[in-house]
């Protein structure tokens, strides 16, 4: 991620929420927060608790955050990829963004309505983990009517223009399949993608641990009873027992029209 | 593989009950910001490192991250790392901890290091690593910080003890890791029980004195990498080591151990240049080192040789540091007439010596200095001694113990850095200072352990140097110091030529020569007994001395 990146991200940010930019410059951003957001990253639940106890005016702070090493001397926040902040903003983007629905806009007209189609996409990560690990990153939509599965959805969903009300002239077909149905269904066709995939990570792991594990046994040969014996065993499975997890970053209900069907 | 996948059912529930309730829903831009984060943050491959990326404001010297991405994809997060001092080794283990943190491998940390080094871990940690870790001072912080930092002391010790075992570590990290080459003591056992899925044991000298050192390093680390106990001794016994067993053992080694040198680098280091101090004892000097030599042939009068060694080297140091001495076998209780005549004895010949020859030719050379000296002795007296020494003919110094807390270390530097001429360090004070800011040392007196002398000189010879280094070696003519010196460090040139080599430490140990034993005994013998035992063998080893010195110089004609 690039320091102009991590500008726009930020910015990004705060605008989402609804926060006023209240300078902006080549890597230099101040931002007023609003009380939320204060509450959501300053970290200052006694300032608060306080305010509300004596019923003072709320002083959201305003933070100034530069990308470029032009500003250093300013006071405010030198912001780059590894630093604690951003990481706590990707965080909290990710918990205030987790459940969306949007609708497609659509032109209707008067006499003629226009039926969008319920779709429900997951964003997915899937961690292949042993003592390494790789994540890979899936985005799965169904169909609520039919059942057909996309991938790719978010990428989909990008090209399209979406708004958080539902357009003029426009209704929202029922779904048939419902949403948990739905998500069962994702996480079926989710395990056989998976499945497909190449996992010789996994036997390497294996091997390894195998190689490990015969060396350990070797040392406490007639000393099968030790303590250290079972400790140092466990530790061999944690460190590498291949393991698949897979979690949902965020996902909601999509009302498109009905051309996004055939994909 | 069989693929099992189950989706996190807190997301779906919450996900249901907000389509029951129409919302709230977040909007369109946090929502695609939000997978964009994930993207940053995804691991898009098993193989690479993914931390320097992470720490763009710290420039890890190639050798650094080259070791990091060894651990990880080639010793799967089970090293020994044990570049020469100096070389970062703090760096490396940090780099391949936030590797493991931002993979997620790793989230439940436990740092061990000696008690004096805490705070600067913890520091490091934070500042240049970004990683939130915390100095063990309560005992909920095992419990409830996920990167702690403690002192093996401390954490071996009950309440401690049962909650660190309680806790599901990630990885351990053991700093300063040679202090647990003997699988007797405590720590040892401490440390064998910690369940280590990933594990830095972190050591300038990972061997310092037998090469069953590194057996009990290893086993720690990855137990039955060098066999069992049993096997070990048979196959590497210095007695029954062949050269083929020896390639053997050094390339197992070399799969569980990373270890830099200053020549492997690539950087420009600053040059060594070591050069030797005669010191020639004034007449009442010598009387005292004399009177004290005869008692050898005296048996009864001080109980071990090992005593009377520990004098002889204490009057090459300062009359300061044999009364120190002196007057604790008066103190003890088992103290016959005989031996309290005795001692009354040398302390008139202590009050003789009006002049300490080494100190004059200290202050001579510091005199001729221009910037900033550092001096090494083993001896707490003659420390306080130097001090009030220095202080009499106008120079400033500081003292350094190991002994001392962090911030007055730090206090310390920063006074010798900004104030003082000279500082004044004892053994201890060797470990976790770094004084690049110095390009003189004295060695007062010489460590018998040549390992020792390594950790002194990388004080100052590390990254950040900007001079050359001077080492000025204080020997005193015609006494045990003499011997040491040319036998330790002329005979393997241990100053010009950085010890470093593992099968060059190996072999060298491997030989049955008189400084492994001598170092041996008075490094490893635990009790008075087994002093006396060992000591039995001494008289022999002295004799043998002379013989030694002789083929030394034969073989150095011919080198």
């Amino acid at each position: 991620m690039q320091q102009e990146d991590i500008h726009n991200y930020l910015k990004s940010y705060f605008i989402a929420n609804n926060c006023e930019i209240t300078r902006e410059n080549n890597g230099l951003l101040g931002v007023q927060l609003t009380i939320e957001m204060d509450k959501e990253i300053m970290n200052r639940p006694f300032y608060w608790h306080y305010l509300e106890k004596t019923g003072g005016v709320p002083q959201p702070m305003e933070l100034s955050f530069f990308t470029s090493q032009d500003y250093k001397k300013e006071k405010g926040e030198f912001i780059h990829f590894g630093s604690p902040r951003l990481h706590q903003i990707f965080n909290s983007t990710k918990k205030l963004a987790s459940y969306i629905r949007m609708f497609e806009e659509a032109s209707g007209k008067p006499g003629y309505n226009m039926p969008l189609h319920p779709w429900l996409c997951l964003n997915i990560k899937v961690s292949y983990q042993c003592d390494r690990k790789k994540d890979r990153l899936l985005s799965l939509g169904i169909h609520l009517i039919s059942g057909a599965v996309l991938d790719n959805f978010h990428s989909l969903l990008e090209k399209k223009e979406l708004t958080p009300k539902i357009p003029d002239f426009c209704f929202t077909m029922t779904p048939i399949i419902k949403p948990l149905s739905g998500i069962k269904r994702l996480e079926a066709v989710l395990a056989s993608v998976i499945q497909a995939d190449n996992h010789s990570w996994a036997e390497d792991a294996h091997k390894r641990w195998a190689a490990d594990l015969d060396l350990l046994n070797l040392f406490y040969t007639g000393n099968e009873d030790a303590e250290s014996y079972q400790v140092e065993k466990e530790a061999l499975r944690k460190q590498y027992e291949p393991v698949i997890k897979a979690d949902i970053i965020n996902g909601g209900m999509f009302y498109l029209t009905p051309q996004t069907s055939v994909g | 593989m069989k693929v099992e996948i189950k989706l996190n059912e807190e997301w779906q529930n919450e996900f249901l009950s907000r389509i029951e309730d129409d919302g709230p829903w977040t909007n369109w831009d946090l929502y695609k910001l939000a997978l964009q984060a994930e993207e940053q943050l995804s691991i898009p491959s098993f193989d690479g490192l993914q931390a320097p990326k992470h720490l763009s404001h710290l420039t890890p010297h190639p050798h650094q991250l080259e070791v990091a991405q060894r651990v990880v994809e080639e010793m799967n997060g089970k090293a020994i790392l044990a570049d020469e001092v100096g070389l970062g080794k703090t760096i490396e283990a940090g780099l391949i901890l936030k590797e493991y943190m931002i993979r997620g491998l790793a989230r439940k940390v436990l740092i061990l290091v000696p008690a004096s080094l805490v705070s600067q871990w913890v520091t490091e940690l934070n500042q240049k690593f970004f990683i939130p870790a915390i100095a063990q001072k309560k005992s909920y912080v095992w419990e409830q910080c996920d990167v702690v930092v403690s002192s093996i002391d401390t954490a071996k010790r009950e309440p401690h003890r049962s909650i660190v075992y309680a806790q599901n570590y990630d990885m351990v990290i053991i700093d300063e890791a040679h202090r647990l080459k003997n699988k007797n003591t405590k720590n040892y056992e401490f440390v064998q029980h910690l369940q280590k899925k990933f594990c830095l044991l972190l050591t300038a000298t990972p061997v310092q004195n037998r090469v069953e050192e590194i057996f009990h390093l290893v086993s720690l680390l990855k137990p039955g990498h060098l066999g069992n106990l049993e096997n070990f001794e048979k196959d590497f016994r210095a007695k029954n080591r062949t050269l083929e067993n020896e390639e053997k053992l050094r390339s197992l080694i070399n799969k569980v151990m990373v270890r830099n040198r200053r020549a492997d680098t690539g950087m420009d280091w600053p040059k060594r240049f070591v050069k030797t101090v005669p010191i020639t004892f004034n007449q009442e000097e010598r009387q005292l080192y004399d009177e004290i030599y005869k008692l050898k042939e005296e048996p009864g009068i001080i109980k071990s040789q090992f005593s009377i060694m520990t004098l002889l080297r204490e009057i090459c140091s300062s009359r300061e540091a044999v009364f120190m001495t002196l007057k604790k076998m008066l103190e003890n209780e088992n103290c016959t007439e005989y031996t309290e005549a005795f001692v009354h004895r040398m302390m008139k010949l202590i009050e003789n010596v009006k002049v300490n020859s080494k100190a004059e030719k200290a202050l001579e050379i510091i005199k001729s200095i221009e910037g900033k000296v550092i001096i090494f002795t083993e001896y707490r007296a003659t420390q306080m001694y130097l001090q009030w020494f220095l202080q009499q003919h106008g120079i400033s110094s500081v003292p350094f113990r190991g002994g001392f807390k962090r911030s007055k270390k730090d206090w310390m530097r920063e006074l010798f850095k900004n104030h003082a001429k000279v500082l004044i360090a004892t053994e201890a004070g060797g470990e976790g200072i770094n004084l690049q800011f110095c390009q003189h040392i004295i060695n007062y007196d010489l460590p018998w352990n040549p390992m020792r002398i390594e950790q002194r000189i990388g004080r100052i010879h590390r990254i950040g140097q900007e001079g050359d280094v001077h080492i000025y070696n204080f020997a005193t003519k015609n006494t045990v110091e003499e011997h040491i010196l040319t036998l330790l460090y002329e005979k393997i040139r241990l100053f010009e030529n950085v010890i470093g080599e593992l099968d060059e430490i190996l072999t060298r140990l491997g030989m049955k020569n008189i400084e492994d034993h001598i170092s041996d005994i008075l490094l490893n013998s635990e009790s008075d007994g087994e002093i006396k035992i060992k000591m039995d063998n001494l008289k022999e080893i002295i004799a043998f001395q002379q013989h030694q010195e002789e083929d030394n110089d034969a073989t150095r004609r011919y080198s």
